[in-house]
């Protein structure tokens, strides 16, 4: 009797010691699930409600759902975002997190479920047109974020300021302390919509893929994501979602560039 | 081990640049608040002594806000909040300028500057009044017993406590990494957010403030014991 | 500003909730309050170990207290969020974070507020305790702390206002409290930061006024009591713990 116990704490304990994330979300009966909270229309917080909504947030409920459990939502920022994951604080991240090599030594990546731009904003009377207008110029950017790093490697005449959050780079172009920001279409593109006279250049800085982000090693937990995300696309979920944050009918009219990519396409 | 390989690499080449960059960012936003913070509060005294209650009123007010408000919140109040207010050209100006150190440094300045002048202003009450008696019967004037007599001992008297804010202050510079000043805070998350080396960035930021602190810490201490040497003459 | 103040004023008072976790003021509040009650052990035992005459206990604490006052309370926050995690394994959230990192940095503070305390209770309490024959720790239990708590009560109130405006730190580790809602607030107006900003630094402004105007009156009514006492008084209202200037 005493032998069978510990065979089964044994059995258990290698259980736990292999760290199998996905069934500790399934013990656990949730999926933690980590999204900004100031990003309109990724995640953000709705006025009226107070509620945090967004294509982000929609996201972790239809994988939560897939996956058969409910969902427990955080919010995280941009520079948290690898490190949430490293500590096991959140189960998947699904925060614009762009997929580049030096991540991916950190943490897993799911397929590719949309693929964005990174461009640069300018003020309407700015006679900015190209990158190499920003000789001794400033751009702004989010900290740890990928817009920063691409635009620290490729614009190098101008100097780079980071700042915690999406807003505040924002401001700092509305007020003319930078003369440019860094970042992904659809993170910048409520900027361009709701102020006056910002624009768009037309270069793009880097052309990336944003997937879902997982604790290194999870392997389980990845091929389960990524299966979900592939029944989503299947059924058009995955574009209805999109549709829904970033179609005609929203204010933003972006289109979905292309559809589900695995992630060995970027490898 | 792989912690030291960590040290390693970040105590060279690109990165060590930007450490060392960010340290002296510090630095200099420390210094130049300490002593732009301590004219301020000589002047706000001069200013308090003037009779009269709306001076009294004028001086209460700035100490209380800035006291009582978040330094964070100030430093946000200055960066984002201010320029709003100002004119383009002003705003050009600053900006072309380095705008998150020159704001940095109004809103360091102006925040130690109010705790300052409170210790003068205890260090003052603290002396005896025979002193400025004494002073005016030795037959100098106002100014003058002000300048040579009544000053220097109440910045003597409240010594520990403005050893104690230059510490404060030396720690605040740290909070302006959130306007985008890039000093040793910002740039240890920069490299943190490159390299992942947590442990090893943070380990590096932590040792110069303590070093720093403890420096200022000592030097306190040097003047504590000089002053008790001289009270005791 | 007063629209703003009407449109979000549920966002600046309370947060997400009900449809999320408390937030806003409140949360402010209470990041204040959790984090002064917990310390208050920590900085008596620091307080105690200083004022003792076991010499490690003594080294001890004042290494505690001459490492956590080195170091910004920022530096402090961000090691307890990114690196105890790694190291533990366990997994705090903002809250408990902020909680932990301003425990840890208030019991270097309150235990220096505690050591003066102690050191301000006349010596001749002491003798006569201990010649009436209490052990040490009845005479501290008895005699000693509960003078010194009565007396620290403004400095107490004082660490309190501290607490509550360091707890904006905590907005940068996406804790939602009073300084987090301020900037949902101005990502959803985007052009109007002074307003949005003048109206946070009111809010806790009104919020540590009030307490400092009540530790004044604290300490006022402290003074009229101790008055027929024999002890030298402490100026609490410009007193921040001092480093090094007691004299031992």
């Amino acid at each position: 009797m005493k032998r069978a116990l510990f065979a089964l704490c044994g059995l258990m304990a290698s259980g736990v010691v292999l760290a199998d994330g996905l069934q500790d979300i399934k013990d656990r009966g949730a999926l933690r699930c980590a999204t900004l909270t100031d990003s309109v229309p990724l995640g953000y917080q709705d006025p009226a409600t107070r509620e945090i909504v967004g294509l982000d947030v929609d996201l972790c409920k239809a994988l939560a759902q897939q996956l058969g459990v409910k969902v427990e939502l955080q919010g995280v920022a941009v520079s948290a975002r690898i490190p949430t994951l490293i500590s096991g604080r959140a189960d998947v991240v699904a925060a614009a997190l762009g997929y580049t090599k030096a991540r991916a030594e950190q943490i897993e990546f799911s397929s590719a479920y949309y693929q964005v731009p990174i461009k640069v904003l300018v003020k309407g009377d700015s006679n900015i047109k190209t990158f190499d207008d920003f000789t001794d110029k400033r751009i702004s950017a989010i900290k740890s974020s990928t817009p920063e790093l691409y635009a620290r490697q490729q614009i190098t005449q101008a100097k780079v300021v980071g700042f915690e959050d999406a807003p505040s780079a924002f401001l700092a172009l509305q007020q003319g302390k930078v003369q440019g920001m860094a970042m992904t279409e659809p993170a910048a593109i409520r900027f361009h919509v709701r102020s006056e006279n910002m624009h768009f250049l037309d270069q793009a800085l880097h052309y990336e893929p944003n997937c879902i982000g997982i604790k290194k090693g999870e392997l389980a937990l990845t091929a389960a994501v990524d299966k979900a995300l592939a029944d989503m696309e299947a059924s058009g979920e995955l574009q209805a979602l999109w549709d829904k944050w970033y179609g005609e009918g929203s204010e933003f009219k972006l289109a979905r560039e292309k559809k589900l990519t695995p992630l060995t396409d970027f490898q | 081990m792989s912690i030291f390989n960590g040290f390693a690499s970040l105590l060279q080449g690109d990165y060590l640049h930007a450490f060392l960059g960010g340290m002296a960012l510090t630095l200099e936003l420390f210094v130049i608040s300490a002593v732009l913070a301590f004219l301020l509060a000589c002047v706000l005294m001069a200013i308090r002594l003037v009779p009269g209650r709306a001076t009294d009123v004028l001086v209460s007010a700035y100490v209380e806000y800035h006291r009582n408000v978040p330094s964070l919140v100030q430093l946000f109040v200055w960066y984002f909040g201010v320029p709003q207010l100002l004119p383009a050209s002003t705003q050009n100006l600053i900006n072309d300028n380095g705008g998150e150190v020159i704001f940095a440094i109004i809103a360091l300045t102006l925040n130690a500057a109010a705790y300052v002048s409170e210790d003068l202003r205890s260090g003052f009450r603290s002396l005896p009044s025979g002193q400025t008696e004494a002073s005016r019967a030795l037959g100098l004037g106002y100014v003058q017993t002000l300048r040579k007599v009544l000053i220097p001992q109440a910045i003597w008297a409240s010594a520990p406590s403005l050893v104690n804010q230059t510490l404060g202050l030396f720690k605040t510079t740290a909070l302006a990494m959130a306007i985008g000043t890039a000093e040793l805070m910002y740039i240890t998350r920069q490299i943190e957010g490159e390299t992942y080396m947590t442990f090893q960035t943070f380990a590096v930021a932590s040792l110069f403030y303590l070093l720093g602190s403890w420096a200022i810490m000592l030097c306190g201490s040097l003047l504590q014991q000089r002053n008790q040497s001289r009270m005791a003459r | 500003m007063l629209d703003i103040l009407h449109d979000y004023g549920p966002l600046l008072l309370i947060g997400q909730y009900p449809q999320g976790p408390l937030g806003g003021l409140a949360l402010t509040i209470i990041l204040a309050l959790v984090s002064l009650i917990a310390s208050f052990p920590i900085a008596i035992c620091i307080g105690l170990a200083r004022t003792s005459s076991i010499a490690p206990l003594r080294n001890a604490a004042l290494a505690y207290t001459y490492v956590v006052r080195a170091i910004p309370l920022l530096l402090l926050i961000f090691w307890t969020y990114f690196v105890i995690p790694l190291v533990t394994g366990y997994n705090i959230s903002g809250t408990v974070t902020m909680v932990v990192a301003l425990v840890v940095y208030e019991g270097a503070y309150l235990g220096e507020v505690v050591r003066a305390g102690i050191n301000a209770v006349p010596k001749g309490q002491v003798e006569a305790a201990r010649a009436m024959g209490m052990s040490y720790s009845q005479c501290m239990r008895k005699v000693v702390l509960p003078q010194a708590l009565f007396n620290m009560l403004p400095s107490i109130l004082n660490q309190f206002i501290m607490i509550t405006k360091n707890t904006s730190l905590a907005y940068l580790i996406g804790t939602q409290e009073v300084t987090f809602a301020a900037y949902q607030i101005n990502n959803q107006l985007l052009t109007q930061p002074f307003q949005v900003y003048a109206l946070l630094a009111g809010f806790y402004f009104v919020l540590c006024f009030s307490l400092s105007r009540l530790a004044n009156w604290l300490e006022r009514s402290i003074e009229r009591k101790r008055a027929g006492v024999a002890s030298h008084r402490t100026n609490s209202e410009a007193e921040q713990p001092v480093l090094l200037g007691q004299a031992k």
